[in-house]
């Protein structure tokens, strides 16, 4: 399927370093000395030469650094990355560029530095407002350090500053996750993200509720947290624009992650990124050392891929954006995928709609808020052009 | 071979009294297998029976055996199964025989099942030879055996063998017994034939080979032949002895015992018990004791995969040309789709034939409850008969329900009667009595709906007699009972395989136990779900299933839509395993959960 016209692709560059690793994180990361990174950045330059793969159309408009913490990366590694991209990859001269930072590397003279080279959104890891929540996360900064990497962040001139935060967390009910939103709120930033804790097999919170410890809450209390979320930010004026994503202005949202949830093509570099250029995705060797290995011989690092077809292709666009709160126009599944929703699933939207999870208005598909907190389950539902059920007309 | 130097005899006993032990040991020792063929328990050729150390079609063997006085014997050896669902098979092999070994454990002593046995023997009027076995068991209690085959079965036991069938001591003193102790048969090669079929096997290239008791007269091949009961014509083809294997003979005369294919085609094409006579002199009369072979017990069986209906019907197909005592029709639900309606002489044989299906056919399968046949008498005279809760008339219309009721006997040490009194009385047990069989054992008897002993009697008697219990049973008659459906409600909707019929007062706890099962294994959904049990249109029973409120995953960039992708069609997989029911999926778990006897 050939990328949509009028939408330029997105640049993702991984970065896999951390000063620790949180007990909660199941990305590529890992610790490494200041060799080791510089090996590591070295090799990512060497890709980001390769350029683009052939046939790939359009140029990037933005450009992403996630990890890992691209921010434990210096300054000059930072400039001399930036300035290989846009030497070897076509890029608007516009190009929104986030970067990923901790609270404790956002000092006013770096954030300053970061500015400079053009980054216009920050990110900032502060995953909570409480010490002893910190604590239990293992992050390695305080409330107060992460309060003051915010106001330094908006003094600095972004753009957009974005707080993530994790909710969810054992022990800590409605009232203190509202403590933390409102801890955030009145910092005033640009952007929120609020993810849910979600424990991963493999991860040392994995390894601790696999040993019989109770961290993933009851699905009851996780409803009440998100619906919590939602509401509360919504009355601060922050729009719930994804799942676990809100904006105080539409200009503030995130153009890069919403490239994920359209469909729309982007080019994954370093190692674990995956790539997706409208029919194909694929993904690169996962461990740092694999990866530069295939790097360092002049070849792409790819670990793997595949070719999507219609009905996965149906299946990802209804998953993703029913994810979001613009939920998905009806003419877009009938052109893009050749699917009539009302004409085949018209019964399930009905039966969907009575129950309060999707709306239809002006001829888009929209979750309400219940609706989002089971989109998985929406998605598995109409998603389905292979179900057998439907030929019988059920 | 002449009348005097033939004996038929069987070997009856309680299951695992080793029965089968004991036959090897005599096939051995009589030459009749070489040595590196010799698997243990010959004659329980079914895998299942080798597991389970039951005998379910009995098997039959003829040993020549050199006695000590050095006269050769032709000894027929007549396998009988060991459990009460087949009582009739056991029947029809007594009938063939003029004596009987009766076995007993020496560490276990007399069982219900002994006696139930031996009073079977004692109605054929056959010669007893107790046989105590096991001696070789520190456990054994020799005298104390002794003195219970004196006390409850009022035999000698000074005639008693004592033997271990294990380690093959005992064995030469037993086949002397055998040729001293048991009568030769008696009949006539020159009168009108009467043979007795008593087992029938089914081979894919001969058709049905019937195992025969010849009684008088004389069969041969190119005879043509009469089946009295069910009054067909067949030529005889091939007729010969049971050697393990099959060894052709120019004839069969009164007294012996062998196999006669005759060109049918199969099972169902004869009745076991029937007699053969002679197309051209036939007999006056058939040989007596002749009884039908009746299913008690029904429950539909339908495929997990809708797909595999058709080789179902090809197993049942099968299964029958070997199992004549097992009936099935088409049978179909809303929730489950097309399966059959099978008919079964118990529980045990419900068991085997399911194993079979499972094994030997591969299939996986889905069973309903369990339910016996209800005989109904409706308003305005007419009467009929209902296993299938399926076919349950308009309860309006009902004047009067009646249900099978049975005899159960058991026989335990004393100190259990008050707690298995109290499981007769759960379960609407009648006139239930005891009487002390010797000091410290009592046999228990009770007239028992045989609907109530279809779930997990069994079970809770050997739990509660910890395994010191044993039980058989008889049919008895039909008496009234106050019968209602039940019916089994998901949001509203009935799922018609977890209907059911039971006694009133059993209805509620039956309801409630399949809306709890129903209530763990259906995965919540996006609506909250109700389960009910309902008699017509009274709910007597409810689980809720509460709707999830959130699943949905927080993060969901580049890497992860592959994999969330791939998660969402797994489930999905899933689900496609799934029945609905209305708006509601069911998913296979559940029914399997609450069909599976409460045994689990």
């Amino acid at each position: 399927m050939p990328a949509t016209p009028g939408r330029r692709p997105g640049l993702y560059l991984h970065v896999p370093f951390c000063s620790a690793i949180c007990p909660y994180c199941d990305f590529a990361v890992t610790t490494g000395d200041g060799e080791r990174r510089e090996r590591f950045l070295s090799a990512l330059l060497e890709e980001v030469a390769l350029g683009v793969p052939r046939g790939w159309e359009g140029e990037f408009d933005t450009v992403y650094l996630g990890g890992g913490t691209p921010s434990v990366l210096g300054l000059d590694a930072l400039e001399r990355l930036f300035e290989v991209a846009r030497r070897h990859l076509p890029m608007t001269p516009e190009a929104r560029i986030s970067l990923e930072a901790n609270p404790e590397d956002a000092t006013p003279e770096r954030l300053a530095g970061w500015r400079g080279l053009g980054v216009t959104t920050i990110s900032l890891g502060v995953q909570s407002f409480d010490d002893e929540a910190l604590r239990y996360l293992g992050r390695r900064h305080t409330a107060d350090e992460a309060r003051c990497a915010v106001d330094a962040a908006l003094a600095a001139g972004f753009a957009t500053v974005s707080v993530d935060l994790i909710y969810g967390l054992p022990g800590r009910g409605v009232a203190a996750w509202r403590r933390d939103l409102e801890a955030a709120v009145e910092l005033a930033p640009d952007h929120l993200s609020c993810y849910q804790l979600t424990v991963h097999p493999g991860t040392m919170f994995g390894r601790r509720q696999a040993r019989g410890e109770r961290i993933e809450i009851p699905d009851e209390l996780q409803a009440r947290l998100f619906r919590a979320t939602h509401e509360v930010l919504r009355d601060e004026g922050y729009e719930g624009y994804e799942v676990s994503n809100f904006a105080r202005a539409p200009r503030h949202r995130s153009a890069h992650n919403t490239k994920y949830w359209d469909h729309t093509p982007y080019l994954g570099l370093g190692p674990s990124a995956h790539s997706f250029d409208g029919g194909r995705r694929w993904w690169n060797e996962r461990g740092v050392a694999p990866w530069q290995r295939l790097v360092e011989t002049g070849v792409r690092p790819i670990a793997g891929g595949e070719e999507l077809g219609t009905a996965d292709l149906l299946l990802e666009r209804l998953m993703l954006a029913l994810r979001t709160a613009e939920g998905v126009e009806l003419e877009e599944m009938r052109s893009r995928y050749g699917v009539d929703l009302e004409d085949r699933d018209g019964e399930r939207l009905v039966r969907f709609e009575a129950a309060g999870l999707l709306s239809r208005e002006g001829g888009r598909l929209k979750p309400t808020l219940e609706g989002l907190a089971v989109a998985d389950t929406l998605a598995r539902e109409l998603g389905n052009l292979t179900d057998p059920s439907r030929s019988r007309g059920n | 071979m002449a009348l005097d130097r033939i004996r038929n005899f069987c070997i009856i006993a309680h299951i695992d009294h080793g029965k089968s032990t004991l036959a090897d040991r005599l096939i051995q020792r009589c030459g009749g297998v070489e040595a590196r063929d010799f698997r243990d328990q010959i004659l329980d050729s079914m895998d299942i029976e080798r597991e389970r150390g039951i005998t379910i079609k009995s098997n039959t063997v003829t040993l020549r055996y050199v006695a000590r006085d050095g006269q050769e014997f032709l000894l027929n050896l007549i396998d009988t199964p060991g459990h009460v669902d087949f009582s009739h098979e056991v029947r029809r092999s007594l009938m063939s025989c003029e004596g009987a070994l009766l076995l007993v454990d020496a560490s276990q002593g007399v069982e219900a099942q002994t006696l139930a046995n031996l009073y079977l023997a004692l109605e054929y009027e056959l010669e007893i030879v107790p046989v105590v076995n096991k001696i070789d068991l520190p456990s054994a209690q020799i005298e104390q055996t002794l003195e219970e085959i004196e006390s409850d079965l009022g035999l000698d036991p000074f005639e008693a063998v004592l033997c271990s069938a294990k380690e093959g001591t005992g064995v030469e003193d037993l086949l002397e017994a055998i040729v001293t102790k048991l009568p030769p048969p008696t009949g006539d090669p020159a009168k009108p034939l009467q043979a007795l079929i008593f087992d029938a096997e089914y081979d894919p290239y001969r058709g049905v080979v019937l195992l025969c008791r010849v009684v008088e007269g004389t069969i041969e091949p190119g005879q043509s032949v009469r089946l009295m009961h069910s009054d067909k014509e067949y030529e005889v083809e091939e007729v010969g002895l049971l050697q393990l294997k099959h060894v052709k003979r120019p004839r069969l005369e009164a007294g012996a015992v062998g196999y006669v294919i005759a060109g049918i085609k199969a099972v169902q094409d004869i009745a076991i018990g029937d007699t053969i006579t002679g197309a051209e002199r036939p007999a006056a009369a058939p040989l007596p004791g002749y009884r039908e072979a009746k299913p008690v017990v029904f429950a539909s069986i339908y495929p997990l995969s809708t797909d595999d209906y058709e080789d179902l019907t090809k197993a049942l197909e099968k299964l029958v040309l070997n199992d004549a005592a097992l009936t099935y029709e088409k049978d179909s639900s809303t929730a489950l789709g097309f399966g059959f309606r099978c008919g079964f002489l118990g529980l045990l044989h419900l068991d085997v034939v399911q194993e079979r299906l499972r094994r030997e056919y591969d299939l996986a399968l889905l069973l309903s409850a369990p339910s016996v046949r209800y005989k109904l008498k409706l308003e305005g005279g007419r009467e009929m008969e209902v296993d299938n809760p399926g076919l349950y008339p308009d309860p309006t219309e009902i004047a009067q329900a009646f249900e099978p009721f049975i005899k159960a006997s058991v026989m335990m040490p004393e100190r259990y009667i008050g707690s298995v009194m109290e499981i007769c009385r759960e379960r609407r047990g009648e006139e239930t009595t005891y009487r002390y069989l010797a000091v410290g054992r009592v046999e228990l008897t009770s007239e028992l709906p045989l609907g109530e002993v279809l779930f997990d009697f069994y079970d809770r008697l050997k739990t509660v007699t910890q395994g010191y219990g044993s039980f058989d049973y008889d049919m008895l008659d039909y008496r009234p009972t106050d019968l209602v459906k039940v019916d089994i409600l998901v949001n509203g909707e009935q799922v018609d395989a977890l209907s059911q019929l039971t006694h009133r007062d059993k209805a509620r706890a039956r309801a409630l136990h399949y809306c709890e099962r129903l209530a763990e294994t259906i995965p919540r959904q996006q609506f909250k779900i109700a389960v009910q049990g309902a008699i017509g249109g009274k709910i007597i029973a409810r689980s809720t299933i509460t709707a999830f409120r959130k699943d949905v995953t927080a993060k969901c960039y580049g890497g992860d839509i592959t994999r969330k992708r791939k998660l969402l069609e797994k489930q999905r997989e899933g689900k496609r395993r799934m029945k609905m029911v209305g708006a509601v999926e069911i998913p296979q778990s559940a029914f399997v959960a609450v069909l599976k006897t409460e045994k689990d």
